[in-house]
């Protein structure tokens, strides 16, 4: 689910709409069965009904046409009835096949003892065809009254009860249909349950994974964000320890260890002095150009790790001779100009100094400026400093050192803004503003200054 | 001045002292009358031994040297303070003049120069390192070398150019006037003139703006 939660709702919605789909088809396939089942039990019915007529009323025409007969004077006249008698047997004969071919089980009785009686009243019938007019005369009010009549009333019995029993099997036919509808309802309706089931719980579903995978999304971002605060945190944690590590490497490489190769250079000139074998005086010269070379370099790295003026004096003198060295290693020219009277906090001098150290870097390593004005002022609540240069400019969007980064770092840390604006061929000019809780300016100390030392 | 000279060391360093305390002693005249091994205890012995020359280390625990200078000067105005330090920055050799120290030395040349620079500072003098003076020259052309236009030196008359040399060499107002043959009132005005134009506001910018422009060393 975590992984292919696609998978899932394509699945579970695809397989919904589809269970839909059969569900309709079924339903109208049924539906059209039904129908067609209706119309050949009510087109069966008719005919079988149509066919009884047919029986029913060639009985009662065999009685009209048999009285006839008996009736008439001349012995032609009693035989066109006859021949009448002998087309109707025909027909009635072929109506009663037509019915026996779709004969129901329950009529199978009925309908043999239709057809014996209907065999035996023509047998009855044909006696009287040979009689002559005189037993015509004499036997005919009996023959029709005890013997035709009440055979042709039990057949039309017999014929009502197989009606009676076609409707029945009209009826039974109903009643299936009414059940294969019912059942047809019922599946209708359990699958729209279903189906209406199954919609609530994907949607259920679906609606309890977004809210997870919002929850998530929610948690995954309070810990981006924590991680990058806390990561901020540690690089300006790492800024300080640097700086206070660059600070005491500094004074112990400048006090301790210069002043030691300044004591060194000393006591060689000293034993100079007393005018030594001319080996060992040798041996002192080059104790001494040692001494005197480790002195210069000592002082030269310290002042690379961290200006004493910094600490001493404050950001003003180490901008001063920032400027200075710059200039004199590049050069170009460097202006400082300064108005704050006062000495800042120790994280916004290091911050402005080691700002300027890396732009005045940057101007003489690619700008190619002739001059650089470094300019820092102090405002109600915070401190403004530009770094201006009249050198080749670059393109602000695709450069981004990591000089520019580190500066814009250290800014950031003490939340302040930085700007650079730069264009090809006009020059580069930076621009930082460092808030300052407690500067009023250039007016009284803040409390945080550092006495020089 | 027949008298020997008294002098206070003021350094962290031991085998430094000892160092400066055999040299010194080896020259007639000179008397180490104290060792201070921070810039508390030099004030403290400046002020029980009244030394005429403190011979000072910058970089020092407690109380730096040029924060000890300042006390000892404001005690003492005629103690001759000479600073000895690694520091070549003109941030270090300013901030030393203003709290009153008359000589800057580099501890890569201390045998060379420390006694010539207890001599000037005894005299009443000034004393750099020609190391420092030169760095501070060049520094100095190489700001004014590009922006040629304003070399202030040039708006100064002659005269205001001596009264600014002697000046830059710790003489006071009575001193120029009886050297020049001048009223106090017509020094005071050069130096008024002086600085204004060179647009300096103490004695030490002074000196400093003397040493750049290799007016004394």
């Amino acid at each position: 689910m975590r992984q292919r939660p696609w998978l899932v709702l394509v699945a579970g919605f695809g397989g919904l709409l589809l269970l839909m789909a059969a569900a309709e088809t079924g339903a109208l396939l049924s539906l059209k069965s039904l129908r067609g089942s209706e119309t050949s039990l009510q087109a069966r019915f008719l005919s079988r009904n149509r066919t009884l007529e047919q029986i029913r009323s060639n009985l009662y025409l065999s009685g009209t046409y048999a009285r006839d007969s008996l009736l008439a004077p001349e012995q032609s006249g009693a035989q066109a009835q006859i021949v009448a008698l002998e087309n109707l047997r025909r027909d009635t004969e072929a109506a009663l096949e037509t019915y026996a071919q779709s004969l129901e089980p329950e009529e199978a009785s009925p309908f043999r003892a239709l057809r014996s009686e209907i065999d035996a009243y023509w047998r009855v019938l044909n006696r009287t065809f040979a009689w002559t007019p005189e037993e015509r005369n004499k036997f005919r009010y009996a023959f029709f009254y005890e013997e035709l009549i009440p055979r042709r009333t039990s057949m039309l019995q017999i014929a009502d009860r197989v009606a009676a029993l076609n409707e029945q099997a009209l009826r039974r036919g109903d009643e299936t249909l009414g059940a294969v509808f019912g059942r047809l309802q019922v599946g209708l309706q359990a699958m729209i349950a279903f189906t209406l089931l199954g919609g609530a719980s994907l949607a259920g579903l679906t609606i309890f994974h977004i809210l997870r995978l919002e929850r998530q999304a929610g948690l995954r971002l309070t810990e981006t964000e924590q991680a990058q605060a806390s990561l901020q945190e540690l690089s300006a944690k790492l800024v300080r320890a640097q700086e206070n590590e660059r600070r005491a490497l500094s004074r112990e490489l400048h006090d301790e260890i210069g002043q030691s190769f300044s004591a060194v250079l000393l006591e060689a000139e000293n034993l100079l002095d007393l005018e030594p074998a001319p080996a060992v005086r040798a041996h002192l010269e080059s104790i001494r150009s040692v001494a005197e070379k480790g002195m210069n370099e000592i002082r030269n790295m310290a002042l690379l790790l961290r200006p004493s003026m910094l600490d001493d004096f404050g950001l003003v003198p180490a901008l001063d001779w920032q400027a200075r060295e710059t200039a004199k290693r590049s050069g170009m020219r460097v202006h400082v100009t300064s108005e704050l009277d006062d000495e800042l906090p120790e994280e916004h001098k290091t911050c402005i100094y080691r700002v300027v150290q890396e732009a005045l870097n940057n101007c003489s390593r690619h700008a190619q400026a002739s001059m650089v004005q470094v300019v820092v002022r102090g405002e109600t609540g915070r401190i403004l400093l530009s770094v201006q240069d009249d050198g080749s400019g670059f393109d602000t969007q695709r450069v981004r050192g990591l000089g520019l980064l580190g500066m814009e770092e250290r800014v950031r840390h003490l939340g302040g803004s930085f700007a650079i604006d730069s264009h090809a061929g006009r020059g580069t000019r930076l621009e930082i503003a460092l808030p300052i809780a407690t500067w009023n300016g250039n007016g009284n100390g803040n409390g945080n200054s550092h006495p020089a030392g | 001045m027949e008298t020997e000279t008294r002098i206070l060391l003021a350094d962290d360093h031991n085998i430094l002292r000892d160092g400066m305390r055999l040299l010194l002693e080896r020259q007639p005249g000179f008397m180490v009358v104290g060792e201070a091994a921070d810039g508390r205890e030099a004030v403290e012995l400046a002020r029980e031994h009244r030394p005429d020359v403190v011979v000072i280390d910058i970089a020092m625990p407690n109380m730096n040297g040029i924060e000890a200078t300042r006390r000892m000067v404001e005690k003492n105005s005629r103690i001759g303070v000479v600073i000895l330090s690694m520091h070549y920055d003109e941030s270090y050799v300013i901030r030393s003049l203003k709290a009153g120290a008359r000589a800057y030395l580099l501890k890569d040349a201390v045998k060379a120069e420390l006694i010539g620079a207890i001599h000037a500072v005894v005299d009443g003098r000034s004393y750099f390192s020609p190391k420092i003076s030169r760095i501070l020259q060049e520094d100095y052309v190489q700001i004014l070398g590009r922006k040629s236009a304003d070399d202030t030196y040039e708006l100064l008359t002659d005269r205001e150019r001596e009264v600014l040399q002697l000046v830059a060499e710790g003489k006071t107002n009575k001193e120029i006037a009886n050297t020049l043959h001048l009223s106090l009132y017509t020094v005071d005005t050069h130096r008024t003139h002086i600085l204004q134009k060179l647009n300096l506001h103490s004695v030490p910018e002074v000196i400093l703006y003397a040493v750049r422009k290799g007016i004394i060393s």
